[in-house]
C-alpha cells in the first residue's frame, strides 16, 4: 500500500533521513522506532508532503505521492496524527472531529465513523462543546486520533502518540490503537520512542538511527534483538 | 562592519558626496528647483532617523511622524510665540524629539511584533487630532525683513540647501559611527535574534531606548528645519501618515540598515515625485502617491532590503578569504585527551536546588536537584518532551522559576535576566543558529565579547582567541553565509566562548551532524573543558554523550530519574524504562 | 426642560448613535478580522479597500440607477451588497498577484518571517489605491443622498414629555444590514464546511493541511472575503457619510482598534470590538470636544494593547 524507496530528506540544512526504504502492506501494522533525532518525524513530514525529499520515491497505492500537493494526501486516504497532538485549540471538540471529516469519504461515512470514535474514546462525547485547547494532554491525543480516523483513511499514521503523556495515560492510548487496528481494519504506520509497546503491537518494525534503517523485521525477531538497546542507550 | 571610525575612510566620502551635491545644486537658479534640492536632504535625514531605530534594530515604526511633527511645532511655536531664533529652536526640537522618543519607547517596547507597529502608528495620528483641537491648524512663520540670517531666513534659497545638506551630513556621520560601534553591533544582534542577544549579555531595553532617543532627536531636528523651509505648519503635513510613510519608503527603497540607503532613496524618489507632481499634478493629482506605492511594491518583491543591498549582493563575492573547510587539528585531539576529570572534592560551580516550573497544571520541571563540579562535563539527557530545554531556560534566566534556587559559584542567580546571568560568567548556545550572514566569522563572534569588554580591541582579541580554540582560525575572515553546518556550530560555540564564561550551557550542539563531524565537535568540547570551562550539555545522541560526559542527569516528565556515571545510569532500570518502555526494562 | 432631562437626552442620543454607528464599524472590523484571523497579515490597505467599496456603492446607486429602480430604502442597500462580490474579486486578484509574493514558504528566510514585508506591501497597495482613486474619481466629496439620510424617526417622547431621541433613517438601515451581514458571516464560519476550514486554517495551518484543507487557497478566499465585507460596510457608510479618496486613513485606526479590542484572531470578537469602538466614539462627545472623538479611540486602543493585548475574546497575544 505504501512504498517508500530510498528516501533522503534534508531538513533545516541537516540530512535527517538517508536512503530509507519502508513498506506498509494493506491491513498491516508497521512500527518505526528509534532514538531522538533519528529522523522519524521528518520521515512522516515527507510522507505528508510538508517537507520535500531530496531523493527517492513514495508510492501510495501505486500513485507517486511526490506529485501530489500536501493537502491532497488526506483526500487520497492518508491520515496524519501529528507529533504533539496539534489539535485546533480554539475550535470545539465536535468541530475538530468534523474538520477531520473534511474529505469526501469522511463526509459520507461521518455518522458511522463518529460512532466508532466515540465508542473508542467516550470522553470526547462528554466534552463535545469544550474548546480543544482546554483538554488535558491525554484527551487531546484521543481527539487527534479521532480526528485522523474521521477522514475515513486507508492508512493511519501516528507520530509519537505517547510523547509528553504520563505512562498510565500512554498505556490507554496504546490499548486504543490496538482496538482501532481490530475494529477499523486499516493499515497503521506508527512512530514511537517507547520501543517495547510499539514492537509488541505491530506486525513488522524498522529501527531508525541517525536517519538510516539499522534493523528491520517481524516484531518477534526485533523484540529479541540486543542491538535495539545499543541503539537507544549507546552501550 | 565592526571597526574603527577613521576620519579618512569614513568621513571623507560623506563630505565628498555633500560637496558634490552642493556644487550640483548651485547651478540651479529657480527657487522651485532649489526647494526640491532642499527637500532631498531633508527627507534623506528623516529616512536616516527612521533607519536608526527600525533599520538597525528591526523594530518597524510607522510613527516617526510623532517626532518630526513635535520638532516642527517646537521650532515654529518658539519662533512665533517667543521670538526665539531657529538656530536655537532646532536644537531644542532635537531635545524634544529625543525626549519624546524615550517617553514613547519606554512603554511601547514592552510590546511585541504587530502590537508594536500598531501602537507606533497610533501616536502621530493621536497627536494630529490634539494639535488641531489646540487650534494650531495653520501656523505661519513670520517674515523677518531685517536680520533675516539671525532667524534662519536666507535671502538666497541656496542657504536652505546648504543647511539641510549639513544636517544630512551630520546624520550620515552619526549613522556610520553607530554602524561601526559596539552599539550598532548590539542592535544588529537584537535584530537577528533577541533571545540570543540577551544570552550574550546585551541589555536589550537599554539598547532599544538609546536607539529611539537618537532616532527621535534626529527626526525632531529635521522636522524643525522642515517647518522653517516650508514657512507654514499644519497638523496633517507633519503628523500625517504620509510623513511616516515617506521616511520608511525612501529608506526601504534605497537600502535598510545602511547609511547610504535613505540617501539613495531620497535622491531618486523625491525629485521624481516632485517633478511628477509639477508636470502631471493638475491632470493626475496624487500621481506621486501612486508612484511611491508602486516603488514600494516593486522593491519589497524584488529586493526586499532595498536597492543598496540588492545591488551589492549581486556584485559582491559570496565569501572572502580562503575557502578551506575547518578541519580537526591533531593538536586539538591530543590536547583534549589531556583533560582530567574533576576529583570528588572539587568545588561546586553550579548548584540547582529544588527547582520547579509549572505552567498552570502542567509540571514542566519538578523538584530538580543537582550539583555540577568545576571543570566537569555534565550531560542532561532524557526522552523528547522531558523538560531539558525548559531546564536550560530556567538556568539562563529566560523563564522564571516557580520554586527553587540556583547558585553559581555560591552566588544566587535565581530570577536574574539572561544578560545579567551572562555577565556573571554563563555562556549559552542555541539550537537554531542564526548568524549575521553578510558578516565575517570574526564579526559574528565579537558580539559575544562586547559585553565582557569595555575596550574594543580587547573584545576583538578575545573573539580571536575563542575562534582559535574551536579551530576556525583559518576561517575568521570568511563570511558566515559560506559556512558548513559543522562550522556554524563551531562559530556558535566560539560566540559563547568569547565572553570568557566559567560555565557553558550547550543546547544540542551535535544534533544532526554526521559521525565524523560529531567527532570533531567532541574534541573541541573536551578541549574547552580542558581549559577550565565547566560544560553542561543537552544532547539526544547517546552514543556521543556516553563518551563525552563525566556525569549524566536523566530527566523524564520533568523529574530526575537518574544521576551518575554513564555506565551506571544506562543500566538503571528506571532509565531503560523511560527510553524503551516498561516491558523492556523487565527484560534487561 | 430640566437639566436632568437634557443630560439624559444627550446620553441616550449618544448611546443610540453609538449603537448604530457601532454596528457598521463592527461589520468593518469583522472584515479585517477575517484577514487578520486567518492570515495574520496586517493589511494597511483595508481602509482603502473600504473606500473603493464606497465609490462602488455610489456609482451602482446613482449612475447604474439602483437608486432609481429600487427606491431610497433598498437602493443603497442593494448597492452596498452588490459591492461585496466586486470587492471580493479585487481582493482575490490582489492576493494572488501581490500578497502571495510575500507570504508562504519562500519568505521564511526573510527577516521577521515576512511580516515586515507584508506590512510594507500593503502600505504600497494603500498608496496606489488611495492616490489612484484621487486620479480616477477626483477629490470632490460624495455621498449617496437619499431622503433617508436627512430624516429621522423620533423615539419618544419618553419620560413624560421631556426626552426624545432621533434615529437617522439611513444610519438605521445601514446598521440593520450590517447586523444581518455579520450574522451571515457568523453562520458561514460556524456551520458551513468551508467556513470551518477557514477557522481551522487560522487555528493551526499545519494540522489543517493534514486534514485536507488547501491552506493557500483558504488564505486567498479569506483575503477576498475580508475585503468584500469591509467593502459592504463602506457601501453602507456611504449613505450617510461624505467620502473622498483619502477617507480610508480615518477608518484604519477604527478598524484596528476594533480588531485588537475584540481579540486578534476572533472574527466575531472583531464585530463586538467594532461595536464598542463606535459607542466609545459617540459617547466620548459627551465629555470631549467633537474634534477629539477619535483621540478617545486611540486612548482605548492603546489601553487595550498595553493592558489586555489578547482583547476580549482573543487567544494568546502574539502567535508566532
Amino acid at each position: 500500500m505504501l512504498e517508500i524507496e530510498n528516501l533522503s530528506v534534508a531538513y533545516g540544512g541537516l540530512t535527517a533521513v538517508s536512503d530509507v526504504s519502508v513498506t506498509v502492506g494493506k491491513g498491516e501494522f508497521v512500527a518505526i522506532v528509534g532514538p531522538n533525532g533519528a529522523g522519524k518525524t521528518t520521515l512522516f513530514k515527507a510522507i505528508s508532503g510538508v517537507v520535500p525529499p531530496r531523493q527517492g520515491r513514495i508510492l501510495f497505492e501505486g500513485k507517486d505521492l511526490l506529485a501530489v500537493p500536501a493537502f491532497q494526501r488526506a483526500h487520497m486516504g492518508i491520515a496524519h496524527v501529528p507529533e504533539g497532538r496539534q489539535v485546533f485549540p480554539n475550535m470545539s471538540v465536535a468541530d475538530n472531529l468534523s474538520m477531520g471529516a473534511y474529505t469526501e469519504e469522511g463526509q459520507r461515512r461521518h455518522a458511522e465513523i463518529l460512532d466508532m470514535i466515540l465508542s473508542l474514546f467516550p470522553i470526547l462525547a462528554e466534552r463535545g462543546k469544550q474548546l480543544a485547547g482546554t483538554l488535558s494532554g491525554g484527551e487531546q491525543q484521543m481527539l487527534a486520533i479521532g480526528r485522523g480516523l474521521a477522514s475515513a483513511p486507508r492508512l493511519l499514521m501516528l507520530d509519537e502518540p505517547s510523547m509528553g503523556l504520563a505512562p498510565a495515560v500512554a498505556d490507554i492510548i496504546f490499548e486504543r490503537i490496538i482496538d482501532i487496528r481490530v475494529k477499523a481494519g486499516l493499515s497503521i504506520l506508527l512512530v514511537e520512542q517507547r520501543v517495547a509497546e510499539a514492537l509488541e503491537s505491530c506486525d513488522r518494525g524498522y529501527v531508525l538511527e541517525t536517519g538510516k534503517v539499522v534493523l528491520q523485521g517481524p516484531h518477534q525477531t526485533l523484540l529479541e534483538d540486543k542491538r535495539i538497546r545499543q541503539a537507544y542507550l549507546g552501550m | 562592519m565592526f571597526g574603527r571610525y577613521s576620519f579618512l575612510r569614513e568621513t571623507l566620502p560623506i563630505i565628498g558626496f555633500a560637496a558634490a551635491y552642493l556644487l550640483f545644486s548651485y547651478w540651479f537658479d529657480s527657487s522651485y528647483y532649489k526647494l526640491i534640492l532642499t527637500l532631498v536632504p531633508i527627507w534623506a535625514t528623516m529616512g536616516l532617523a527612521w533607519n536608526l531605530l527600525s533599520g538597525y534594530s528591526g523594530l518597524v515604526s510607522f510613527g516617526h511622524a510623532s517626532f518630526f511633527g513635535l520638532g516642527a511645532y517646537t521650532t515654529t511655536l518658539l519662533l512665533v510665540k517667543f521670538g526665539l531664533t531657529p538656530w536655537i529652536g532646532i536644537p531644542v526640537s532635537m531635545v524634544v524629539g529625543g525626549l519624546s522618543g524615550a517617553l514613547i519607547g519606554w512603554p511601547t517596547f514592552r510590546l511585541r511584533g504587530h502590537y508594536f507597529a500598531l501602537a507606533m502608528l497610533a501616536y502621530p495620528l493621536a497627536l494630529l487630532y490634539v494639535f488641531e483641537w489646540l487650534g494650531y491648524q495653520e501656523v505661519a512663520i513670520p517674515y523677518k525683513r531685517e536680520n533675516g540670517l539671525a532667524y534662519m531666513q536666507f535671502a538666497d534659497q541656496f542657504g536652505y540647501v546648504v543647511t539641510a545638506t549639513l544636517m544630512m551630513v551630520a546624520a550620515m556621520m552619526l549613522s556610520r559611527w553607530i554602524e561601526l560601534s559596539r552599539f550598532g553591533l548590539a542592535l544588529l544582534a537584537i535584530k537577528q535574534n533577541e533571545a540570543a542577544a540577551d544570552a550574550v549579555g546585551i541589555d536589550i531595553l537599554r539598547a532599544k531606548l538609546k536607539a529611539i532617543i537618537l532616532s527621535g532627536a534626529v527626526a525632531g531636528a529635521i522636522g524643525g528645519l522642515y517647518a522653517i523651509v516650508l514657512l507654514v505648519v499644519t497638523p496633517p503635513s507633519v503628523f500625517g501618515m504620509l510623513t511616516s510613510a515617506q521616511a520608511l519608503i525612501v529608506t526601504l527603497f534605497g537600502g535598510v540598515g545602511t547609511f547610504w540607503g535613505p540617501v539613495i532613496g531620497s535622491v531618486i524618489l523625491i525629485p521624481l515625485s516632485e517633478v511628477l507632481h509639477a508636470e502631471l499634478g493638475h491632470m493626475l493629482p496624487g500621481i506621486q502617491g501612486v508612484v511611491f506605492g508602486f516603488a514600494i511594491i516593486g522593491v519589497i518583491i524584488a529586493a526586499p532590503e532595498g536597492l543598496f543591498w540588492g545591488i551589492r549582493d549581486r556584485f559582491m563575492p559570496v565569501y572572502s578569504g580562503r575557502g578551506r573547510e575547518a578541519g580537526s587539528s591533531k593538536v586539538l585531539e591530543e590536547a583534549s585527551l589531556h583533560r582530567t576529570k574533576p576529583t570528588a572534592d572539587a568545588p561546586v560551580i553550579l548548584r540547582v536546588s529544588n527547582v520547579s516550573k509549572n505552567y498552570g497544571g502542567l509540571k514542566a520541571v519538578q523538584n530538580v536537584n543537582f550539583d555540577v563540579p568545576k571543570g566537569a562535563i555534565f550531560g542532561i539527557i532524557g526522552p523528547n518532551g522531558a523538560g531539558k530545554t525548559t531546564l536550560f531556560n530556567l538556568l539562563n534566566g529566560f523563564t522564571p522559576l516557580s520554586t527553587g534556587q540556583i547558585l553559581l559559584d555560591g552566588q544566587d542567580i535565581t530570577g536574574l535576566r539572561p544578560n545579567e546571568v551572562c555577565r556573571l560568567g554563563v555562556g549559552r548556545t542555541f539550537q537554531i543558529v542564526r548568524p549575521f550572514m553578510r558578516m565575517s566569522v570574526l564579526d559574528n563572534v565579537i558580539v559575544g565579547a562586547i559585553s565582557a569588554n569595555e575596550n574594543d580591541d580587547m573584545a576583538r582579541q578575545q573573539a580571536m582567541e575563542a575562534i582559535e580554540i574551536v579551530g576556525l582560525a583559518d576561517s575568521a575572515d570568511r563570511l558566515a553565509n559560506s559556512l558548513t553546518n559543522k562550522e556554524l556550530r563551531l562559530m556558535e560555540l566560539a560566540r559563547a566562548l568569547a565572553g570568557k564564561p566559567k560555565l557553558m550551557l550547550l543546547d544540542e550542539t551535535l544534533a544532526g551532524l554526521g559521525s565524523g563531524e560529531v567527532e570533531d565537535l567532541l574534541h573541541v568540547i573536551r578541549f574547552i573543558a580542558a581549559r577550565g570551562v565547566t560544560i553542561v550539555i543537552i544532547e539526544h545522541t547517546m552514543q556521543a554523550m556516553v563518551r563525552l560526559a563525566d556525569t549524566f542527569l536523566v530527566l523524564d516528565h520533568g523529574a530526575v530519574i537518574g544521576l551518575g556515571e554513564p555506565a551506571d545510569v544506562t543500566k538503571d532500570p528506571k532509565v531503560i524504562e523511560a527510553y524503551l518502555g516498561k516491558k523492556w526494562a523487565n527484560r534487561a | 426642560m430640566g437639566e436632568l432631562a437634557i443630560i439624559t437626552e444627550n446620553i441616550l442620543q449618544a448611546l443610540a448613535a453609538g449603537l448604530l454607528i457601532g454596528c457598521i464599524y463592527g461589520l468593518m472590523c469583522a472584515g479585517l478580522g477575517v484577514i487578520f484571523g486567518v492570515m495574520r497579515v496586517i493589511n494597511f490597505a483595508q481602509g482603502d479597500f473600504m473606500m473603493l467599496g464606497m465609490y462602488s456603492a455610489y456609482y451602482l446607486a446613482t449612475s447604474l440607477g439602483l437608486l432609481a429602480v429600487l427606491g431610497p430604502f433598498f437602493g443603497p442597500v442593494a448597492a452596498a451588497i452588490i459591492t461585496g462580490p466586486i470587492l471580493f474579486i479585487i481582493g482575490i486578484f490582489v492576493h494572488r498577484y501581490l500578497v502571495t509574493r510575500v507570504t508562504g514558504v519562500q519568505v521564511a528566510g526573510l527577516e521577521g518571517e515576512g511580516h515586515f514585508a507584508q506590512l510594507i506591501l500593503t502600505l504600497g497597495v494603500a498608496l496606489v489605491i488611495s492616490n489612484g482613486a484621487l486620479i480616477f474619481f477626483g477629490s470632490e466629496p460624495l455621498s449617496i443622498r437619499t431622503p433617508l439620510s436627512r430624516t429621522a424617526w423620533e423615539v419618544g417622547p419618553l419620560f413624560g414629555d421631556a426626552v426624545s431621541i432621533f434615529i437617522n433613517k439611513a444610519r438605521f438601515v445601514g446598521a440593520a444590514v450590517s447586523v444581518l451581514v455579520a450574522f451571515g458571516l457568523y453562520v458561514f464560519v460556524t456551520k458551513f464546511r468551508f467556513g470551518k476550514a477557514l477557522r481551522a486554517a487560522a487555528d493551526n495551518p499545519q494540522s489543517a493541511t493534514y486534514v485536507g484543507v488547501d491552506v493557500d487557497h483558504a488564505h486567498r478566499i479569506a483575503f477576498g472575503l475580508g475585503v468584500a465585507i469591509t467593502g459592504i460596510a463602506g457601501g453602507l457608510v456611504a449613505s450617510y457619510y461624505p467620502f473622498q479618496p483619502y477617507v480610508g486613513i480615518e477608518f484604519v485606526i477604527v478598524m484596528y482598534a476594533g480588531v485588537v479590542l475584540g481579540g486578534m484572531g476572533s472574527i466575531i470578537g472583531a464585530f463586538w470590538g467594532g461595536l464598542i469602538i463606535g459607542l466609545v466614539q459617540q459617547m466620548s462627545t459627551l465629555i470631549l470636544p467633537t474634534q477629539l472623538q477619535n483621540t478617545a479611540i486611540f486612548i482605548v486602543f492603546l489601553l487595550v494593547i498595553f493592558l489586555k493585548p489578547q482583547g476580549l475574546f482573543g487567544r494568546n497575544a502574539e502567535r508566532t
